[in-house]
């Protein structure tokens, strides 16, 4: 038996199936049995098959003979094996296959082996690793993008924060977080600024016990957990703080919209308007107004709040209660306090004339007007414009005035350019405007026009306790008007019988009477013999409206008065301690003429 | 009739083998079925008016599993490197690949091919930024195996190119 009958016969190589070459000079010669897949399914008949062709004919054992070439010609031992390939063999058909190199007593064999689709042993294995790396990969992907995605929409999330915060902040609001189980998630730095306390001391911590509120102050807050959102109202507390004034907060709390079991504060540091407030309640004097009553208070109150808003305000109170004083403080208060402030009074004036006074008027435009002529309007471009008295206002000015009010033009006397004004326009009146409108004297959408805002000042009657105050204040202005800086005070029963004159001329008649007291007293003190004639009589009230018989006195009063200062109606109306509006007003009601 | 040996290289599931069905039978199969060993197809080009035999040898994808056998680039007149466009990660094979063919066949012609196209919204791949890989070779071109766009114009460039160096 030869050496290479032996490797052909060989009972392990049947088990292998293969196909076996053996090197054969320049060529190669098939061995041993014919593997069971050769011929291939396919063949046609077994004498067409020639197997060596496959060694031609298959680019891929054209390869695997240049390697095996080299190996055999080298002195490895063992086997070499080309790895697994596939392509159609000579019949078309496609096959897996490995070719593997041995060598037998020096004699190179090739054996070639053919697996079926499912008898290539790494396949499946390799399949589902890589499947699973995929696969793996896959969600990896999956996972970063919805990282990316969070990532994105958490900037976004926390754009939209610190948008919010520093609008928050920029009004001045402190914002505290606060999570279900009471403990503080996120303060701003605005709140921590107010509490001068850093976040990380605050995190974490519990609402009433991590912060600086006194404990009241923490059950207040407890107490507002419970109650239901609508039903909480802002809650005060005032700080004290290391080297800084003490702190006046207001403390909202609201649910968080998302959820209710959180809950979210906002801090409005008050210090300010609780010190103005403050000041307020201790104040006598308010820009020129004098009084500390209740009633006074208010109307400071409502000057504050009505003059920094430009709508029309109409003063209401009775003669001398000081409603051009109001309207200063309204025009001083208000933005437009360095234009000009510009007071008319409306009563007595022929409707000509007002409308001249108000509107201005060309040269030529009536007999008289030898030049062109700046109204009120005009003069008070800016600034303020009271209308003193209108409800004695001329109906025709009324139309006038109504549209000047709603298109903010006027048009002079004569002219037909409409002018554009800027002017805010105050009224005041000591009637009823509203009982003028059912009486057909004044025009109701004027009256809705000018009544925006309103402020009715007190009688000085029902503000009796600020007499002495007032009293005292004009006493000091007088007497360095008079010359009688002596005068220093005014004595006890005198000041009774201050307090208990009913006032029907209200403050300007006690400015009035203290004037006259300081030109008749020779003492120190002023006596209740200084006081005028009329508080002999202080135990019986002094009707507010005057009756036919003291409306006679006052006409001769009038009379004599004008006939005193030769006519000038100024220095009457002072005389008789009434204002030029009043003045003119009784001239009218008296039946007086204007020009006597 | 001339012939050309061709390899397809790169990571695994890139579609190497689904560029080279759709190139010989114009298939596709969604399925991924992983290449044991080397798979040999031919394709028969016409290139201004003479016939190429390509002998594409489609190679396992490479990754820890398998590594190419450098000794099956012997021979060839060309190579496709093959990038999944969506998997950046390919890229780095398709480089290890192309250092390898280097130094077996030395400069042949290739063709550098960023598969998968179709999936542009998982597209990860830009080609401004595969650098030396892009600059020498004869085409980079993205393609999809799955709808053909652009496969049979990328064989066709590197036939071309492989004549005109032959």
């Amino acid at each position: 038996m030869t050496a290479s009958d032996s490797f052909s016969d060989s009972a392990i190589l049947q088990v292998f199936d293969a196909l076996i070459f053996q090197q054969s000079g320049e060529g190669f010669v098939c061995r041993g049995e014919l593997p069971s897949w050769c011929p291939p399914p396919g063949a046609r008949s077994l004498t067409e098959f020639h197997p060596e062709v496959l060694l031609t004919q298959s680019f891929f054992l054209q390869h695997v003979i240049q390697e095996a070439q080299s190996w055999w010609a080298s002195d490895q031992s063992g086997v070499w094996k080309s790895g697994l390939w596939s392509e159609p063999d000579v019949f078309g058909e496609e096959a897996v296959f490995e070719a593997i190199a041995v060598r037998e007593k020096d004699i190179p064999y090739l054996i070639i082996q053919r697996f079926g689709p499912d008898m290539v042993p790494v396949q499946p294995l390799l399949q589902k690793a890589r499947e699973e790396q995929l696969s793996h990969r896959q969600s990896l992907q999956q996972h970063e993008q919805r990282e990316a995605q969070l990532g994105s929409q958490l900037a976004r999330s926390e754009q939209e924060r610190d948008d919010v915060m520093a609008v928050l902040d920029r009004l001045g609001l402190g914002t505290i977080l606060v999570d279900a189980t009471d403990r503080i998630t996120f303060i701003s730095r605005t709140a921590q600024d107010l509490l001068q306390r850093e976040a990380s001391d605050i995190i974490g911590h519990s609402l009433q016990t991590g912060l600086p509120w006194p404990k009241e102050f923490s059950a207040l807050l407890h107490a507002q957990e419970e109650l239901p959102d609508d039903c909480r109202g802002p809650a005060s507390v005032v700080l004290d703080r290391k080297g800084a004034p003490s702190l006046s907060l207001d403390i909202e709390m609201r649910d968080d919209p998302r959820d209710p079991l959180r809950k979210i504060l906002f801090l409005k540091d008050v210090t300010e308007v609780h010190e103005l407030r403050r000041q307020l309640v201790g104040q006598t004097h308010f820009f020129r107004l004098i009084g500390k009553s209740p009633a006074m208070r208010a109307i400071y109150e409502q000057i504050q709040d009505v003059a920094m808003v430009d709508a029309p305000v109409l003063i209401q109170g009775e003669t001398g209660t000081g409603k051009e004083l109001v309207a200063r403080a309204l025009h001083e208060g208000s933005p437009r306090k360095d234009r000009p402030f510009v007071a008319v009074n409306c009563a007595g004036l022929t409707d000509s004339l007002l409308g001249s006074q108000l509107f201005g008027h060309k040269r030529g435009a009536f007999t008289g007007a030898i030049q062109d002529h700046e109204g009120f309007f005009e003069a008070a471009d800016g600034g303020t414009l009271l209308l003193d008295e209108i409800g004695d206002m001329p109906l025709p000015i009324q139309t006038t005035l109504l549209r000047v009010l709603q298109e903010g033009e006027i048009i002079r006397l004569g002219e037909s350019r409409p002018r554009s004004v800027n002017v805010r326009v105050l009224a005041a009146t000591h009637q009823d405007l509203q009982a003028l409108v059912q009486a057909g004297r004044f025009r109701s959408d004027l009256l809705y026009r000018i009544r925006v805002a309103r402020l009715r000042l007190p009688a000085l009657r029902e503000r009796r306790e600020d007499i002495p105050l007032l009293s005292m204040a004009f006493l000091e202005q007088g007497r360095a008007a008079i010359g009688k800086l002596g005068i220093h005070d005014i004595a006890p029963t005198a000041m009774q019988q201050l307090l208990r004159y009913p006032w029907p001329g209200n403050v300007r008649e006690l400015k009035a009477a203290v004037e006259f007291a300081l030109i008749h007293c020779r003492g120190t003190n002023i006596q209740p013999s200084d006081l005028p004639p009329e508080f002999e009589e202080s135990g019986h009230p002094v009707l507010s409206h005057p009756s036919p018989v003291a409306a006679r006195d006052e006409r001769q009063a009038i009379m004599e008065a004008l006939q005193q200062v030769n006519g000038r109606r100024i220095q009457a109306a002072k005389l008789l301690g009434m204002s030029r509006s009043t003045f003119y007003r009784r001239l009218r009601e008296l039946d007086i003429p204007i020009e006597s | 009739m001339k012939q050309k040996k061709i390899c397809l290289l790169g990571g695994f599931a890139v579609g190497k083998t689904s560029l080279v069905r759709r190139l010989v039978s114009g298939l596709f199969s969604e399925k991924y079925l992983t290449t044991i060993g080397v798979k040999i197809d031919q394709k028969m080009v016409t290139i201004h008016d003479h016939s190429l035999l390509l002998v594409l040898w489609d190679l396992y994808g490479d990754d820890d599993y398998q590594k190419v056998r450098a000794s099956y680039l012997q021979g060839s007149s060309g190579y496709i490197l093959v990038i999944d466009g969506t998997r950046p990660e390919t890229i780095d094979v398709a480089i290890r690949l192309h250092q390898t063919a280097r130094q077996v066949v030395g400069t042949v012609p290739y063709v550098l091919l960023l598969n998968k196209h179709d999936l542009a919204e998982d597209w990860k791949v830009d080609p401004a930024t595969l650098g030396e890989l892009s600059r020498q070779a004869c085409l980079v071109a993205k393609v999809s195996a799955k709808t053909g766009d652009g496969v049979e114009s990328a064989f066709s460039a590197l036939a071309e190119a492989m004549l005109n160096g032959s």
